[in-house]
């Protein structure tokens, strides 16, 4: 399997604080990385070391398989990136932006245009960026990113201060890059539910460690689904199950059900029925991945 | 690569008013001068019998604080068109090496300096000749007192270039300035080698030249270590 | 309200590290007034008139109205980072009190200079064993003449870096107009009428006329330094009370 970005025991201190500590990315090629954690948990930290921006203090950084410290200016060529807040010139009108950027990176002017029309800044392509409301600026960050048509696109808390619409055309943009354009993303995020459609794979580390990497399936796994049942009479239902010899636990006037088998519902509600109670609701009560995320990031602060 | 960064520095330096103070600098200098001979002429005129080298004194008691100023100024507005939305952080990711980065700073300024002492030599020139100081002009002073100045300054450039690029708030490299306008200013009394006394050409050797070999010296030996600083830092 | 204003500002300058910028101007007057080579001693006048007159050539000329940049910049920085005008308009004050206690600030910390520019100065004449009596009337003369000087420079620079986020902008606007200073006190027309040339002309004891208030005439000090710092002072407020903030 090809990793796009592979770090090894990445580490980073500031004095006595570990920012981050020993995390071992691992990013295939075509996926759209999540990477989640709470603010200040070593997200954009990271993110600064994936581009060069800061040295790590121990560990070591593959991205294309070249080492970083050997190979930035190679690796960069193909690396389009937002870090933290949109970095911009104000005084400079969109286009002016892109022009200076475009110098560096060697791309064709005719670029400047195409980008700015995927990202709908076209129309203002000549107005000083100064004027721009935040969600044009995070924008114009997004077409920085793709001006050189990278492999890889680092997106850094991409849809922070973007208006729900703004926030869904990104995502609708980010989903796009990697069939349409055969790149690979990594984005991070502290609001799972953002990542949660678009991401392939998620890496979650909280207090600078990694506490989970994987496809969301299998965050989706962790998810202990229950089956709830309402009644008439919770309590007496709750006794007359447990007779019966069916595991069962009460809670907040509702039944759960601790095994989950199509065996043991049909049996728990055939009883239920026999002793006529009123059975209202059955339904399976899934665990949202923000509850599996913030138990994660919870029991990452144990340690 | 140095020549895509040069261009897109000079995109990046529109509109904030680089260019005018390179044109102010120069024109500042020789104007103090307009005004001070056009008070008093008569009086000037008669305080010395080669009226042209006694006028580029004149214009040259300003030039080096001039320059001193500009180089803060300059400097801690180079630094804050990056430092306004935090661009470093853009500009390092992009596929460059900090020292091109560094060295495209760099260049830009002392061509814009360059720029400012060339106008400096064809102002003095024009307002020498409309004050009819008579013959010969002295061509090759007046290039002299343009650009031994500049060449001694280096090393302030490559300073400040230095402390405002590293700092976070511009108002060190603005202190620094105060200072080293202080110290250029009082040049007489201090010894040789404070750089800041450089640019006014004087020393104990009264050789103007021996202050644009050791400013071309110092300055490239502080543009190295402000380089190497610059990329030894982790970008802000 | 007012002063609430100003132990907010105060305590936003501290963590600015001001009292390293404060500390800049009383090494200048230590440091020249220890190495001074005139012959502070046994001359006909005053060993310490000598000693102030010398410092006042860079202290009051340059030093003063440059550094009235740097405070006002100072003054303004955190505003300017991160949406500070926002928050800090936003809350119960108005805008005219905000720019007067950032004024009252800023004044204040000039009049803590100037006294702690001469008590330098003293420490240094103390140590190389000046003979003569400290003149006091003379030395508090220039302390408050200086101060009062840069009221409008201080008013203009801070008019300049509310204006402007960088700190380099306003500075220049201040090199611009110090720098000719130089000249005009030179000038028997110019020096008197030239905003920038008073902290000088204020501090400098060069006069026999002992018996006026100032070292410049009353009507100087009331028409130049008010009147320009009444047009600064002006301009200022009313820009910041238009001044949209983002």
């Amino acid at each position: 399997m090809e990793f796009i970005v592979q770090t090894n025991n990445l580490t980073k201190r500031f004095g006595k604080h570990t920012a981050v500590s020993a995390i071992n990315l691992k990013i295939r090629k075509g996926e759209v990385y999540g990477f989640l954690g709470p603010n200040g948990a070593g997200k954009s930290t990271t993110i600064r070391m994936l581009l060069g921006l800061m040295k790590p203090t121990y560990g070591s950084i593959r991205i294309f398989n070249e080492d970083l410290n050997k190979n930035r200016i190679k690796i960069l060529k193909q690396v389009g990136s937002l870090v933290e807040n949109p970095s911009y010139y104000p005084h400079l009108t969109a286009y002016e932006n892109l022009e200076a950027l475009r110098k560096i990176l060697g791309a064709p002017k005719s670029r400047i245009e195409e980008v700015l029309a995927i990202v709908r800044l076209s129309d203002v392509a000549n107005k000083k960026v100064k004027s721009f409301s935040l969600g044009m600026k995070q924008r114009l960050g997004i077409a920085a990113a793709l001006l050189h048509s990278p492999k890889l696109l680092i997106l850094d808390e991409p849809t922070n201060g973007l208006d729900p619409n703004g926030i869904i055309e990104m995502r609708n943009l980010i989903r796009r890059l990697p069939k349409e354009y055969d790149m690979t993303v990594l984005i991070s995020s502290h609001i799972l539910s953002e990542i949660d459609q678009i991401a392939t794979s998620v890496g979650v580390i909280s207090k600078g460690s990694l506490i989970f990497q994987g496809p969301i399936e299998e965050m989706r796994k962790k998810a202990n689904p229950k089956i709830r049942i309402t009644v008439n009479e919770p309590q007496l239902a709750y006794q007359s199950l447990l007779a019966n010899g069916i595991q069962v636990d009460s809670q907040n006037q509702h039944l759960y059900l601790s095994e989950q088998t199509d065996n043991e519902v049909a049996k728990a509600v055939k009883c239920l029925i026999k002793n006529d109670f009123s059975v209202y609701r059955v339904e399976e009560e899934k665990q949202s991945l923000e509850d599996i995320f913030l138990q994660m990031t919870k029991e990452g602060n144990l340690q | 690569m140095i020549g895509k960064l040069l261009q897109a520095d000079f995109i990046k330096i529109k509109r904030k008013g680089f260019w005018l103070l390179s044109f102010l600098g120069a024109f500042g200098v020789v104007g103090l001068q307009i005004v001070n001979y056009s008070l008093r002429y008569d009086w000037l005129i008669q305080q010395s019998d080669d009226k042209w080298l006694y006028y580029l004194y004149n214009v040259h008691s300003f030039t080096a604080m001039a320059l001193v100023l500009g180089i803060v100024i300059l400097t801690s507005l180079i630094a804050s068109v990056e430092d306004e939305t935090n661009a470093w952080k853009q500009l390092i990711a992009l596929p460059v090496s900090k020292m091109t980065v560094y060295l495209s700073k760099f260049t830009v300024l002392a061509t814009l300096l360059f720029i400012s002492s060339t106008l400096l030599a064809i102002f003095t020139f024009s307002y020498g000749l409309f004050l009819d100081l008579g013959e010969p002009v002295p061509y090759i002073e007046i290039l002299k007192f343009s650009f031994y100045p500049y060449c001694a300054s280096l090393p302030i450039l490559a300073f400040h270039l230095w402390i405002a690029t590293v700092s976070r708030n511009q108002g060190i490299p603005i202190t620094f300035g105060v200072i080293g306008c202080i110290a250029t200013y009082l040049a007489y009394v201090l010894p040789d080698w404070v750089i800041w006394k450089w640019p006014t050409l004087m020393n104990d050797w009264n050789d103007p030249l021996m202050n644009v070999w050791l400013g071309i010296g110092f300055g490239i030996l502080l543009y190295f270590i402000g380089m190497f600083d610059f990329i030894r830092r982790d970008v802000k | 309200m007012l002063f609430s204003i100003m132990r907010s500002e105060w305590f936003k300058l501290q963590k600015s590290k001001v009292s390293s910028i404060i500390m800049l101007g009383p090494a200048l007057g230590f440091i020249m007034g220890y190495l001074n080579n005139e012959p502070l001693q046994a001359q006909q006048i005053n060993g310490w008139f000598i000693m102030f007159m010398y410092n006042s050539l860079v202290y009051g000329l340059l030093f003063l109205p440059l550094m009235t940049g740097v405070l006002a910049g100072t003054i303004c920085r955190y505003e300017h980072q991160a949406g500070g005008w926002k928050q800090l308009l936003s809350m119960p004050v108005t805008r005219n009190k905000v720019f007067i206690a950032k004024y009252l600030i800023l004044i204040l910390l000039v009049l803590l200079i100037q006294f702690l520019y001469f008590s330098a100065m003293f420490v240094a004449g103390i140590l190389k064993g000046i003979p003569d009596p400290f003149p006091l009337e003379i030395a508090l003369k220039s302390i408050l003449g200086g101060w009062i000087a840069t009221f409008p420079l201080l008013a203009l620079q801070l008019w300049m870096s509310i204006m402007w986020k960088s700190f380099a902008a306003p500075f220049t606007v201040n090199v611009i107009f110090t720098l000719p200073s130089i000249m005009a006190v030179n000038s028997e027309t110019f020096g008197p009428i030239y905003p920038w040339a008073q902290p000088f002309l204020m501090m400098h004891n060069f006069t026999d006329n002992m018996d006026t208030l100032f070292y410049v005439p009353a009507e100087q000090v009331l028409t130049i330094v008010g009147g320009s710092f009444l047009l600064f002072f002006i301009g200022g407020l009313i820009y910041f009370r238009r001044k949209e903030l983002f």
